[in-house]
């Protein structure tokens, strides 16, 4: 025995032993806590014994075996474009019209995305050509015929403007998910277009597509609070028995307020004045997180002069007066709209709806021009600094999140019952044990000693595989499992290869210690190669696969990096202290 | 324990012809059958729906097909009974992603256009999305438009408000909801609401664009795996063997593909899965045999490549058949216990064991010999050509 193998065996040891350690979280999550518990970190954290390693690091059950909905959001970004291509004509039509520079009419082709500008006066046109392109910069001229000037978004704007809308659509999905309360969601981009959605354990897949396959939308109105509309039809037909709707008053505005949204709608329904629309705030349970106690009303004008779509920024922080405060920011063609706005509002609240839910009706004070504008929360009721903080960020992340100009369609959705899940995890594992039971049967019967060696690395390359599996936090899924066996039986090969080569040594007249190291030395290019191709096949797999087929991927290298270890380092420790080190005469092979 | 004698000496390498006679005309059989016949593609792949229903009492798959066409709103649904069959499980099968149907999205165009003075080329029917865009000269209520497709027999999952276009017209969307919703609807009729007599276990829905990119996303990984693992046994080995690798490799994904076209298993992303594995597996019957005759190249010098490849295939045979045969036996439990797509991988992955085996001894060697046969005649010829100046 050389110093060598007491390294490699001090290897072997400490790796299967760490192996070991880092299966703590996965073995608790799986088999110790309760399964509603299966994704509840602190749960995990807290049955484990304290010198286990982190939740986190353990084996995920993939959806299709604990049941759950997976899905694939495809943002329009189709239909976001036209619209936007849309507006920023009417922009255009009305900065020529601002700047006086000409009449011009703008027609929008939506299937070609393209303006064309056609001019009452074609003298007028050179001096709207330059401007226009100066001004509207992602514009590009597609063509000039006399009058005629056609314009279509330049590319880089587009791609962004893509890019974007899916950025925005994930932020609002979120969003909307962290209300649901659901754990351990995972929400990712896929490709330039679409959103991938994991929700474990939910299994509706319908409401599952309601809540994030809406278009959220963020809208500027004006309050109407000129005529006393809620407190007249309040007492000229009031409310139907038990819809629990009363009189209120807020920054003293009358109100309706209740507990049902719908009664509340259709109790005023009838009665909205011609021009204006009913809208509610949603009154958020202090105790049930997302949820509203009641609804309270606003009076609106119908018509929303501007949109999420204009808002480039808006962030929380505190004024100088320490008061909590959201300062927004608009693009050019906002800020002018938005100054606009102002200035014939002063004194008039306008009111920020997302969704439908009035967020905030923060009263104008006074014109504002530039582009930025300050909501001050103030503090009213006295609640804490940190309540009116916190909502200040709400509002903030409803501002950004909410100017989701794409609407949202359904791609892909694939639903597991938790019953269908447990038939295949039981279905799975059966079968994989068969399997692996066969190997290892078999190795024994043909190679003897040799064989049990191999059985062993075979055993412990499966215990690797759930380790690094724990180690990197993948997820194990149904195809998964089947890379699980068929990796074990890749592996086995390597072993099979080395017993060959060392029974074709032995044959050759060698003694036992040089066969064993002929075997293995001549063996291992051999595997090494044969690993590497396999591993090649896996990785282009796991890039360009998406859930289960990943899952399968993933099990697959760490499957074959195990192999690569057991087979050349973990059996030959073992022979070579079986031929060197008790000297063995003979080698069972 | 030996099963096989170590020592064989058939002669593989004289038998080539015929062998490569056969497996190209197999292969070609098989592609021109993908060609004309297509694979049976799966949801992944094709779009559609697929609900995995279990009842709670005993009924036939022609039972369950009845009830879900019995709306006459649903056709050519395929029912198949999965599992064992007092499982009671069935997976119904649905082409249409959503409800809107080319039929449907003319009947709700026609009802809307009723509804107000909405131009019929304003009205925009979609069907790979199931959206019917509406433009509208005067706001409508979006209540009242969701009452009007669903009228037509086309359900709606949400009316949206897309706001007022640069015209001054007013823009709605229309989504239909999708199939899982009919089906469900369709098999709960006559139940009692809160207790129907089954369980939708597993609902699938892949879209028609999303199936098409998935698709082209797994043929493109086949390429590139297939380029990366030629280039790695390129630079590993010789360029010699390359072509021979890439060959066998080629001849083993169409033969598993050949699997799926002839099984008519479900063709999915299971299956992609599948192929990529055999074209990892494949080439490494084919390392080892390569391995070997580069090592007997060496030691039998003079000898001509021939038969240095019979002998070094024949030297390999034991082990070949060994590795081939230890991977086959870890799938007996899939093959057996193995549900659905898993159980058509396992025969899947079977199938390219076997024939990955044969194409290592078959394929990649015999390419070996011919392309050293062109190279040495091309050199004589070079040879013979040279003019000579002594």
């Amino acid at each position: 025995m050389d110093r060598g193998w007491y390294w490699r065996l001090g290897l072997v040891i400490g790796v299967t032993l760490v192996t070991v350690w880092l299966l703590m979280p996965s073995y608790y999550s799986l088999f110790k806590v309760d399964r509603s518990e299966r994704n509840n970190l602190a749960a995990i954290e807290k049955a484990m014994p304290s010198w286990a390693p982190p939740a986190k690091y353990r084996i995920n059950l993939g959806l299709d075996l604990q049941g759950g909905i997976h899905m694939v959001m495809r943002v329009d970004t189709k239909t976001a474009l036209e619209k936007r291509t849309e507006r920023r004509g009417d922009q255009i039509a009305r900065y020529i019209n601002e700047k006086q520079l000409g009449q011009v009419t703008v027609d929008t082709d939506v299937e070609r995305l393209q303006l064309t500008l056609t001019a009452q006066d074609p003298s007028t046109m050179d001096a709207i050509e330059k401007e226009v392109l100066a001004t509207f910069t992602d514009f590009t001229r597609v063509s000039r015929d006399g009058a005629r000037l056609v314009l279509t978004p330049d590319e880089g704007q587009i791609n962004r403007f893509r890019d974007e809308s899916v950025d925005q659509a994930m932020l609002v999905i979120r969003r909307r998910i962290d209300k649901w309360g659901v754990a351990e969601v995972d929400v990712r981009k896929l490709g330039t277009d679409a959103i991938q959605i994991s929700l474990p354990g939910r299994n509706d897949p319908e409401q599952a597509k309601e809540l994030v396959g809406t278009t959220a939308q963020l809208e500027f109105h004006m309050v109407d609070d000129t005529t006393d509309f809620f407190r007249q039809h309040y007492q000229n037909s009031p409310p139907p028995e038990g819809s629990n709707i009363t009189l209120t008053t807020a920054d003293g505005f009358p109100q309706l307020q209740g507990p049902n949204r719908e009664a509340l709608l259709a109790y005023v329904k009838d009665a909205t004045p011609q021009g204006r629309v009913v809208m509610l705030e949603c009154i958020a349970s202090a105790t049930r997180k997302g949820v509203c106690d009641s609804y309270r009303t606003y009076l609106l004008e119908k018509e929303a002069p501007l949109t999420g779509e204009s808002l480039t920024g808006a962030d929380a922080s505190l004024s100088q007066l320490n008061e909590p405060e959201v300062n927004i920011s608009f693009d050019a063609a906002g800020a002018r709209q938005f100054e606009e706005l102002t200035d014939k509002g002063v004194g008039r609240r306008m009111a920020i709806v997302l969704d439908d839910y009035v967020q905030s009706a923060p009263r104008i004070n006074e014109r504002i021009g530039g582009g930025r504008a300050r909501i001050t929360m103030g503090r009213a009721g006295g609640r804490p600094l940190e309540q009116w903080l916190a909502d200040a960020q709400t509002l903030a992340l409803a501002l950004k999140a909410g100017a989701l100009p794409a609407p949202v369609t359904t791609g892909e959705i694939r639903q597991v019952g938790a019953s269908l899940g447990d038939e295949l995890i039981r279905k799975g594992s059966l079968a994989a044990a068969v399997g692996v039971l066969c190997v290892i049967v078999f190795m024994g019967l043909y190679y003897r000693s040799a064989g049990l060696i191999a059985d062993v690395a075979l055993l412990l390359n499966g215990l690797l595989i759930l380790g690094g599996m724990a180690l990197f936090n993948a997820t194990l899924t149904l195809p998964g499992l089947a890379a699980f066996v068929l990796t074990l039986g890749i592996a086995v090969d390597a072993n099979v290869l080395i017993n060959e080569r060392i029974r074709e040594e032995l044959s050759h007249g060698k003694t036992p210690r040089a066969a064993v190291d002929q075997g293995y030395d001549r063996a291992f290019w051999t595997i090494f190669d044969a690993h590497v191709t396999a591993i090649i096949a896996g990785l282009i797999l796991f890039f360009t696969g998406t859930g289960p087929v990943r899952g399968f991927a993933t099990t697959l290298i760490i499957g074959l990096l195990a192999s690569l270890f057991t087979s050349i380092l973990v059996t030959r420790v073992i022979m070579t202290y079986f031929v060197h080190g008790r000297n063995a005469q003979t080698v069972s092979v | 324990m030996q099963i096989l004698k170590n020592k064989t000496n058939y002669d593989f390498i004289g038998k080539r012809k015929p062998a490569l006679f056969i497996s190209t005309a197999i292969n070609l059989i098989i592609l021109v059958g993908i060609a004309v016949v297509g694979f049976n593609f799966g949801v992944d792949f094709a779009g559609g729906t697929v609900v995995e229903v279990q009842f709670n009492h005993s009924v036939s798959a022609s039972d369950v097909r009845q009830r879900v066409e019995s709306t006459g709103q649903l056709h050519d649904v395929s029912v198949q009974s999965i599992g064992a069959a007092s499982e009671n499980s069935f997976l119904v099968r649905l082409g249409g992603v959503t409800q809107l149907t080319e039929e449907g999205g003319a009947k709700a165009s026609q009802a809307l256009q009723a509804l107000g003075q909405i131009d019929p080329k304003a009205i925009r029917v979609d069907l790979a999305n199931g959206i019917i865009n509406v433009r509208s000269k005067q706001p409508l209520d979006v209540a009242q438009i969701e009452k009007t497709v669903e009228g037509t027999g086309t359900g709606v999952e949400e009316v949206r408000d897309i706001g007022q276009a640069q015209s001054g017209d007013y823009d709605y969307q229309v989504v239909a909801s999708g199939m899982a919703d009919r089906i469900r609807g369709a098999l709960v009729q006559g139940q009692a609401a809160d207790k129907p007599d089954f369980e939708m276990r597993r609902v699938e829905y892949v879209g028609p664009q999303v199936g098409k990119q998935l698709r082209n996303r797994g043929i493109q990984a086949l390429l590139f795996s297939m380029v990366a693992i030629l280039i790695y046994v390129a630079f590993r080995f010789d360029f010699k063997f390359g072509p021979g690798a890439l060959l066998a490799m080629l001849h083993d994904v169409i033969m598993v593909a050949g699997f799926y076209l002839f099984s008519r298993a479900e063709f999915g992303l299971t299956a992609i899965a599948a192929l990529l594995t055999i074209v990892g597996y494949s080439v490494n019957d084919t390392i080892v045999i390569y391995d070997r005759i580069r090592e007997d190249m060496g030691k039998f010098k003079g000898k001509p490549l021939p038969e240095v490849i019979n002998i070094a295939v024949n030297d390999t045979l034991v082990r070949t058949i060994l590795t081939s045969g230890t991977t086959a036996l870890s799938l007996v439990g899939l093959l057996i216990f193995g549900v659905g797509e898993i159980r058509d991988f396992a025969w899947a992955m079977l199938v390219g064991i076997i024939v990955g085996t044969y194409s290592s001894v078959y394929i990649a060697s015999p390419v070996t010999i011919w392309l050293d046969e062109r190279e040495q005649a091309r050199g004589k010829k070079a040879g013979v050509n040279q003019p000579t100046t002594a």
